[in-house]
C-alpha cells in the first residue's frame, strides 16, 4: 500500500493541462485474430478477451472502455450480450459504438439504439441499464464494443474507482489508466493493487495512474472456494485526506470507531435498571455475562425476523437508535445494535468488555492493506473474566454463549482493548464443538425391508444452522427442510419422516432430531441379503473426489466431526456372511476416518466416526486432501452380506 | 420463457422477497396515514379456513373489477386482501403489480391491519419497481411494482389495491382462481360499454354463472378455493396446467363456441403478423442456396431449420405490443438474433422462398398449461407447424399431427438449437398449442413420439482386479432427443464444466473414478447421434465383505425416476411425469480375476406396464460377467390411477440397480 498527495502534480497539471485520454479506435483484428479457433492460453474457453482499455477521468467524470473479444464457442455467444447499468440522473451511459467481424473479415456494424431499460427505482435511487447486442455472432467472431460513462459532480468525491483486471474470461492484453481528482486542500489519493506478480501499477506523471498487463486468466470457479471478492485480481483507487502506513490508517480509524462504539455503549439509567433485573448482585462475572447475553439475545433481532419499514416506525414514533439503551427499549434491533447492547450491558454490570469488528467470512476476507473499514461489517464481543479473555457473538441470533459463527470464526478484524485499538484474529472452530452424531436402529425383514428410527444429536454449526431455519418458518416446514435434508443421505428406498425436534428454543444445549424411517434397504440375493455398509454415507456427496487440480485454497467453513451408530437387527436364521472390514483412513493432522462392524446374534452394529479438524486447506495440501476423501468415497460404498440357512429362489 | 406472459393474474401477488429499500423520502412520502378502506376492514375480518393445510397465508379476497369503454380499452382494478400465518407466509403480504409502456398504473395502494387491530398504510418508501426480467438475454420494458408491507407480520393482513389502464389492444383476461394458499372470497367483475359482449371458458372448474349487476355489468363469484400445493409432490405437472382458471374475451375477441375462440385468437395473431413474413430478396436467395441439390423434402427442410438453429442467436428486445409481435423476418436475417417469435417468422419466410407453407403455432414451454377447453393466450413460447404435402412418408418427419382441416402439419421448434426437424423435445409432446392459420386457425396437439425418437445405447467392456479395482472402457451413443439434450449440455457449458459434470455424476457410482478419456465425438447434424467415449478406472470398486468380494454388475448410470411421493404410496391425484418417451440400453462385460468363482447373481427382470418396460439380466460365462437391461418409455405423463404401476417398475429398476454379485474366490 502506498499513497501521496497529489496536490504538487496537480497544480502542474494546473499549468500544462491534463493528457486526455485517446478514445480507443476500432482497429483491424489481425489474421491470427480471425483465424483463431482455440486459445492455447486459455484451454477450453468459451471467449477470450483480447484487448481491453479502460480510461477513468475523474477531472472529466467520464470512463471510456474498449473491448475486443474473440468468440470461440457457442456459449461464448453470451458475450455479444453486454448490460451497462448506470444510476439515472447521477451518471448516463453515452458513444455506444460496435460492431461484429467474421472470421473472413466482414464486418457488421451495429447500429440498432442500445435498450434503456430499468434495474431498480426506490424513491430517488433509479438505477438503469443500457444493453445492447451485437449483430450476426457466430462462433469465430470478433466482437468489437466501446462507450463512455459519465457522472454527474455529485457522485465522484465518493466514488474512486475500481478496475476489475480479473474478467470472466481470460485477457489476452490490457491498459488501464486513471486520472484522479485534481484536488482540494491536500486530499490525496490511495490505491490498492492487488495484481499477479510481475504486474505493476505505473504512475507515468500528471497525477495519473496506468497499468499494462497480459495474459490475466479468467475468474476462478471451484467448488469449496473462499469468497471470490477476496482474490481477485483488481486495483482499488480512494480518495484520502492524509498519508498514511497500514498501522497508522487502521490505528487512526479504530481509534475513531472506538470512540463512536463508547459513546453508544455508555452506561445510563435505563441500561443500569435492566441490568439489576437481570444480575443478581452474588453472581459470578460469568454468571453475569451468560445472563446478560441470554437477555440480548432473547430480543428481537430484525436481521431473522423482518426490520420495519420507514413508515412502519414513523407511524409508530419508533426513534432510530442512537444508543443501546434505545435498542433495549425497543426489544428490537439488529445484528449490530443488539451486540453493542450487550456490551453495554456488560460494562454497566462492571465487566470487562471491549468491542470487536470483523469480516464476514461468507462474502470477504479482510485485508488490512485496503484502507476501507467497511470491510468490517460484523460485531463482536470480548469478554475479560477472571484473566481470560472470550470472544462472544450476541447478534448471531441462537449462537451460544462462547461460541461463534463460522462466518465469524478464524477472521481478522479490529478490537478494542485494555491498551487501545488493534487488529486481530478470531479463534478457529473445534471439531469437538461441531459434533453431530447419528443412532439408528433398524429392524429388517427377509426381503430387505427395513423399520426403525434415529436420533441425531446436533452441536454447534449445524444446530445454530437449523434453529435458525426455524426462526423463519414453522414447525411443519422446518421438518419438511430437514427430512428433504436427510433423505438425501440415506439409501435409495428408504423414507425419513421426523417425529420431533428437541431443544430448537434451547441454543446452549443439543439440537435433537427424531426420526422414523421404513422403506427397503436391502437387496434380496437368493439366500443372501445385501445391506448398506454405512447407512448415512451410501448416498453421500464426498466433495473433491472427481476434481484432479485445484488453483484456489479450500474453505470448508467450520471443522466437525461426525458420529454414526447404527444397528441392524435382522431376522431368525440370518447370519453375517460378510462385512466392511474395519477401517482407519487418516489424513495425519488433518482428518481421520475410522470404521468399526461388531456382529453378534441377529444384529450387526456399525461405529462410523469422521474427525475433520480442518477448515481451510492451501491449494499444495490439495492431493493429500483428496487422497483421504477418495478413500472416504470407496469406504462409504462397502455393503453387508446376510445369508440365511435357508435356501433362496436366486441364482 | 421465451415469450411475453400473458396478463396471467396473478402478477398481482408476485413474490418479492428480500427487496432491499433505499431510504431516500420526500417530504410527500409521510403524508398523514389514512385508514384502511372499508372494502380492506370487511376482508380483514373474513376468518381463516378451518383446515387451510400447510398454507402459509390465506387470501381473504381477491376482486377484479375490468370496465371497458366504447372504445374497447380496458381499465383494471385489483383488491386483494392478505392474511399471514406463518413467518414463511410474509412473502405473500408482498403485493405487486406488473405494467409495460402501453399500459398505465393509476395507483398502488397498501394497508397493513396487525393481529391486534393495528392499522398501517404503505408510503412511497415501501414501493420498489423492478424491470421484470433480469436474464442478459430478456430485454424487455416489463416493469414490476412491489411492496415491502409496513408491519406484514404472521397474523396481519395486508390489503391492496391497484388500478391500470391495459394495453389497448388487449381484450382478454385470465383470471387465475386457484393458488398455492387457500381463497376465501374472490371475484371478477366485467363492466362492458353499452352493446357490449363477451365470451367465456373454465379451465380445470366448472363452469359458473355470472351474475347480472346492472346493464353489461357481469360479475363471477367464488368462494371456499382450496389450495393447490405443488411444493412437496414430485414429477407434477407445473402449478398452471392443473391450477383453476377462466378466461373471459370481450370486444371483437368475444365469439362463441371453443373452436370459434381458437379460431379468433389465431386470426388476431396472423393479422399482428402480417407481412412480417415476407421474404427479402436476401432470404430468397438464401433460402433457394440452402436446398439446391437437395434430394428430397426432408434434407430441404434440414438445411433450412438448421440454418435458422445456428446462424439466429436467441436475444429478446420486447416493448409492449413486441410481446406478441414479431420483428420483419428481414430486419431477423440481417440482425442475426430474436426471440421464438421472430425464429419462426424468419422459418416461416424461408420455407415460403421455397414454397413450403408454415404458420405460427403458439405454445406454451411446459405441457398441460394450454388447455383445449379454455381458449386464450395463455402460452409463453412460438414455434412453427409445417404444412406436409398430401403423402410425404418421410420416416424421420416424426413429429407430424393432422388438422381439423386434414393438413398435415410437421411441430418443429426452431428456438430449440439441438432438436433437429422431425422431432420434438419431450415438454412438448401431448402439449396442445394454437395454429394461427387464418379461418382454419384451431387448437392442436402435438404428438407423443414413438420410443425410437431418443434414447442411448451405452456399452461397457470392464477388468476387474482382484483388489477391487475396475477399469475399462465405455461407450455412449445418445440418439434422437437425448442427442438433442447433450448438445444443449455441450453448448450450455464450458469444456471443464462438461467434464466435471460428467464425473461428478458418476461419482455416487464410481467414487474415486479416474477418468483417462472422455472425448464426445459429434457431428455439425443435428439428426445424427453423439457419441461420448470414455476410459476409466474405478480403485476398490468391488468391495470385500468378509471372504467375499461384491461387485455391482450395473456399473454406472441409473433409470431409475425419484418421485417420492409416489414410491411411499401417497394418494396421488395428479399425473405423472415420466419423461420422454424413448430407449435405454445398457450391455457389460466385466472380466473376473483369476480365482472367483461366481457365487450368486440377482434375479433377472422383467416388467411391463404398458407405458413402460424395463428387463434386466445377468449371465456369467467362464470368467466373464454379462450384464444386459432395456428401458423403454413410450409415454410422457401418465394419470393418477397408474400409480402403482409406476410403483412397481420403480420399485424394481432400483432393486436392480442396486444388486450385486457375489464372488468367492475358488
Amino acid at each position: 500500500m502506498r499513497i501521496r498527495g497529489i496536490l504538487r502534480g496537480a497544480a502542474l497539471i494546473g499549468i500544462c493541462g491534463v493528457a486526455l485520454p485517446v478514445r480507443p479506435q476500432f482497429q483491424p483484428p489481425s489474421p491470427d485474430e480471425l483465424k483463431m479457433t482455440a486459445d492455447p492460453k486459455a484451454p477450453g474457453a468459451d471467449a477470450v478477451i483480447l484487448e481491453y482499455r479502460e480510461a477513468d477521468n475523474d477531472r472529466l467524470l467520464t470512463e471510456d472502455i474498449y473491448t475486443r473479444l474473440k468468440v470461440l464457442t457457442d456459449k461464448g455467444k453470451e458475450a455479444a450480450t453486454v448490460e451497462l447499468p448506470y444510476w439515472k440522473g447521477a451518471s448516463s451511459v453515452d458513444d455506444i459504438r460496435g460492431r461484429t467481424i467474421h472470421p473472413d473479415g466482414t464486418i457488421v456494424p451495429l447500429t440498432g439504439k442500445p435498450e434503456d431499460l430499468l434495474s431498480e427505482k426506490v424513491n430517488k435511487l433509479n438505477i438503469k441499464r443500457k444493453v445492447f447486442t451485437l449483430p450476426a455472432v457466430d462462433v469465430g467472431s470478433v466482437l468489437e464494443y466501446s462507450y463512455q460513462l459519465r457522472f454527474n459532480d455529485m457522485l465522484f468525491v465518493s466514488r474512486g474507482e475500481e478496475w476489475r483486471v480479473q474478467q470472466p474470461y481470460f485477457v489476452h492484453k490490457a491498459h488501464y489508466e486513471y486520472a484522479p481528482y485534481a484536488p482540494y486542500g491536500g486530499i490525496g489519493v490511495a490505491w490498492w493493487p492487488h495484481l499477479p506478480s510481475g504486474a505493476a501499477l505505473n504512475s507515468p506523471g500528471g497525477g495519473v495512474f496506468t497499468l499494462d498487463i497480459a495474459d490475466v486468466p479468467a475468474a476462478p470457479d471451484e467448488e469449496w472456494m473462499p469468497p471470490l471478492n477476496s482474490f481477485l485480481y483488481r486495483v482499488r483507487f480512494y480518495y484520502s485526506l492524509k498519508a498514511e502506513t497500514t498501522a497508522q490508517y487502521w490505528m487512526d480509524e479504530g481509534k475513531k470507531w472506538s470512540d463512536i462504539v463508547d459513546k453508544f455503549v455508555a452506561p445510563s439509567g435505563a441500561l443500569r435498571d435492566a441490568v439489576n433485573r437481570i444480575v443478581a448482585p452474588g453472581d459470578s462475572e460469568l454468571d453475569k455475562a451468560q445472563k446478560l447475553y441470554t437477555a440480548v439475545e432473547a430480543l428481537d433481532n430484525t436481521d431473522y425476523s423482518r426490520a420495519k419499514t420507514e413508515s412502519e416506525r414513523r407511524a409508530l414514533h419508533i426513534k432510530d437508535i442512537k444508543h443501546a439503551e434505545d435498542t433495549w427499549k425497543q426489544k428490537s434491533g439488529n445484528s449490530f445494535e443488539i451486540a453493542y447492547l450487550y456490551l453495554a450491558m456488560l460494562r454497566t454490570a462492571g465487566l470487562k468488555a471491549y468491542a470487536l469488528q470483523v469480516v464476514d467470512r461468507m462474502y470477504e476476507v479482510f485485508d488490512p492493506s485496503y484502507f476501507n473499514w467497511d470491510q468490517l461489517n460484523v460485531a463482536l464481543v470480548v469478554l475479560s473474566s477472571g484473566g481470560k479473555e472470550t470472544i462472544l457473538d450476541p447478534g448471531e441470533k441462537l449462537c451460544p454463549f462462547g461460541q461463534l459463527s463460522w462466518r465469524h470464526a478464524e477472521v481478522r478484524g479490529i478490537r478494542q482493548g485494555p491498551d487501545g485499538v488493534s487488529l486481530t484474529t478470531t479463534p478457529p472452530e473445534n471439531f469437538a464443538d461441531n459434533m453431530t452424531t447419528y443412532n439408528a436402529n433398524l429392524t429388517l425383514d427377509a426381503k430387505g425391508a427395513m423399520t426403525g428410527s434415529f436420533t441425531i444429536v446436533m452441536n454447534g454449526q449445524e444446530a445454530l444452522y437449523w434453529r435458525q431455519v426455524a426462526l423463519v418458518n414453522d414447525a411443519d416446514e422446518l421438518e419438511t427442510e430437514y427430512e428433504k435434508q436427510l433423505q438425501a443421505t440415506v439409501p435409495e428406498g428408504v423414507d425419513v419422516h421426523v417425529d420431533h425436534f428437541v431443544g430448537m428454543d434451547q441454543p446452549d444445549g443439543s439440537l435433537i432430531a427424531i426420526v422414523n424411517a421404513n422403506g427397503m434397504v436391502g437387496t434380496a440375493m437368493g439366500k443372501r441379503l445385501l445391506l448398506p455398509g454405512y447407512f448415512f454415507e451410501t448416498r453421500g456427496d464426498v466433495p473433491f473426489v472427481n476434481e484432479q487440480r485445484r488453483l484456489e485454497p479450500v474453505d470448508m467453513h467450520f471443522a466437525s466431526r461426525i458420529n454414526e451408530n447404527v444397528t441392524y437387527h435382522f431376522p431368525a436364521g440370518y447370519t453375517v456372511e460378510g462385512a466392511p472390514a474395519d477401517a482407519r483412513v487418516s489424513w495425519p493432522g488433518h482428518a481421520i476416518l475410522v470404521t468399526k462392524s461388531t456382529a453378534a446374534q441377529e444384529q450387526i452394529a456399525i461405529a462410523y466416526s469422521m474427525v475433520r479438524a480442518f477448515d481451510l486447506a492451501e491449494p499444495g495440501e490439495y492431493q493429500d486432501l483428496r487422497g483421504f476423501y477418495q478413500q472416504v468415497a470407496t469406504t462409504n460404498q462397502q455393503q453387508i452380506v446376510l445369508s440365511s440357512a435357508e435356501t433362496g429362489k436366486g441364482s | 420463457m421465451f415469450m411475453r406472459i400473458p396478463r396471467f393474474r396473478r402478477t398481482g401477488l408476485f413474490s418479492c422477497i428480500g427487496a432491499c429499500l433505499a431510504v431516500w423520502a420526500g417530504n410527500s412520502a409521510w403524508a398523514k396515514n389514512q385508514p384502511a378502506p372499508d372494502w380492506a376492514q370487511e376482508a380483514a375480518k373474513a376468518a381463516t379456513p378451518a383446515d387451510p393445510g400447510d398454507a402459509a397465508a390465506v387470501l381473504l379476497y381477491d376482486e377484479y373489477v375490468i370496465t371497458v369503454d366504447d372504445q374497447n380499452h380496458a381499465v383494471e382494478r385489483e383488491r386483494w386482501a392478505t392474511r399471514i400465518l406463518k413467518p414463511q407466509g410474509r412473502e405473500w403480504g408482498h403485493c405487486a403489480v406488473d405494467y409495460d409502456i402501453d399500459e398505465k398504473l393509476d395507483y398502488f395502494h397498501a394497508w397493513t391491519i396487525t393481529a391486534n387491530g393495528q392499522q398501517f398504510q404503505a408510503k412511497d418508501t415501501d414501493f420498489e419497481d423492478k424491470g421484470a426480467y433480469d436474464a442478459p438475454e430478456l430485454q424487455m420494458t416489463d416493469r414490476i411494482r412491489a411492496l415491502n408491507p409496513p408491519a406484514g407480520d404472521p397474523g396481519a393482513v395486508v390489503a391492496c389495491e391497484t388500478q391500470k389502464r391495459l394495453a389497448p389492444y388487449m381484450d382478454e383476461e385470465d383470471w387465475q382462481i386457484q393458488y398455492p394458499i387457500p381463497v376465501v372470497d374472490e371475484a371478477l367483475e366485467l363492466d362492458l360499454p353499452p352493446g357490449g359482449h363477451f365470451a367465456q371458458s373454465w379451465s380445470h372448474y366448472p363452469p359458473v354463472k355470472e351474475v347480472e349487476g346492472g346493464a353489461n355489468q357481469m360479475r363471477w363469484e367464488i368462494k371456499g378455493m382450496s389450495a393447490l400445493d405443488l411444493e412437496n409432490l414430485h414429477a407434477t405437472p407445473p402449478l398452471e396446467a392443473l391450477a383453476a382458471r377462466m378466461s373471459v374475451f370481450w370486444g371483437d375477441a368475444a365469439v362463441n363456441g371453443v373452436d370459434n375462440q381458437w379460431r379468433a385468437i389465431g386470426v388476431w395473431q396472423d393479422q399482428l403478423e402480417a407481412h412480417r413474413t415476407d421474404p427479402t430478396p436476401e432470404i430468397t436467395a438464401r433460402a433457394q442456396a440452402l436446398v439446391a441439390g437437395a434430394p428430397d423434402l426432408y434434407t430441404k427442410l434440414s438445411r433450412i431449420t438448421d440454418y435458422i438453429q445456428k446462424n439466429v442467436r436467441y436475444f429478446i428486445v420486447e416493448k409492449g405490443i413486441g410481446g406478441w409481435q414479431a420483428h420483419y423476418a428481414g430486419d431477423i436475417f440481417r440482425n442475426g438474433y430474436g426471440d421464438c417469435k421472430d425464429k419462426t417468422t424468419l422459418l416461416i419466410a424461408m420455407l415460403q422462398s421455397i414454397g413450403v407453407r408454415a404458420y405460427y403455432l403458439h405454445v406454451d414451454s411446459e405441457r398441460g398449461v394450454i388447455d383445449p377447453d379454455e381458449p386464450s393466450l395463455t402460452g409463453n413460447h412460438m414455434i412453427t407447424a409445417i404444412e406436409l404435402p398430401e403423402g410425404e412418408s418421410d420416416a424421420r418427419l416424426m413429429a407430424r399431427v393432422k388438422a381439423a382441416d386434414g393438413k398435415t402439419l410437421l411441430i418443429f421448434d426452431p428456438t430449440d438449437e439441438e432438436t433437429p426437424v422431425g422431432l420434438i423435445r419431450g415438454e412438448l409432446q401431448g402439449a396442445y398449442g394454437n395454429l394461427a392459420d387464418g379461418a382454419d386457425s384451431q387448437v392442436i396437439q402435438m404428438p407423443v413420439l414413438p420410443p425410437d425418437s431418443g434414447g442411448l445405447s451405452r456399452t461397457g467392456s470392464f477388468v476387474l482386479a482382484a483388489d477391487g479395482t475396475l477399469s475399462g472402457d465405455v461407450t455412449d451413443v445418445f440418439s434422437g432427443v437425448d442427442a438433442a439434450g447433450e448438445r444443449g449440455l455441450l453448448k450450455e457449458n464450458t469444456q471443464k464444466d462438461v467434464r466435471e459434470g460428467i464425473e461428478v455424476g458418476m461419482s455416487s457410482d464410481l467414487p474415486g473414478a479416474t477418468f483417462k478419456g472422455l472425448e464426445f465425438e459429434q457431428t455439425e447434424k443435428l439428426d445424427q447421434p453423439i457419441r461420448l467415449e470414455m476410459q476409466l478406472s474405478a480403485a476398490s470398486y468391488a468391495h470385500s465383505a468378509g471372504p467375499l468380494l461384491l461387485l455391482r454388475p450395473r456399473v454406472m448410470g441409473s433409470d431409475a425416476r425419484a418421485v417420492p411421493d409416489v414410491m411411499e404410496s401417497k394418494a396421488r391425484h395428479f399425473p405423472i411425469e415420466i419423461g420422454h418417451p424413448g430407449c435405454w440400453r445398457d450391455s457389460f462385460d466385466i472380466t473376473l480375476p483369476a480365482g472367483y468363482a461366481v457365487d450368486g447373481t440377482p434375479d433377472p427382470v422383467n416388467v411391463d406396464v404398458g407405458f413402460a418396460r424395463y428387463h434386466s439380466t445377468v449371465t456369467a460365462k467362464g470368467n466373464t460377467l454379462h450384464y444386459e437391461r432395456e428401458y423403454v418409455v413410450k409415454d410422457v405423463e401418465i394419470p393418477p390411477s397408474k400409480a402403482a404401476d409406476f410403483r412397481m417398475l420403480e420399485g424394481s429398476i432400483l432393486e436392480d440397480e442396486k444388486g450385486a454379485v457375489v464372488l468367492k474366490k475358488d
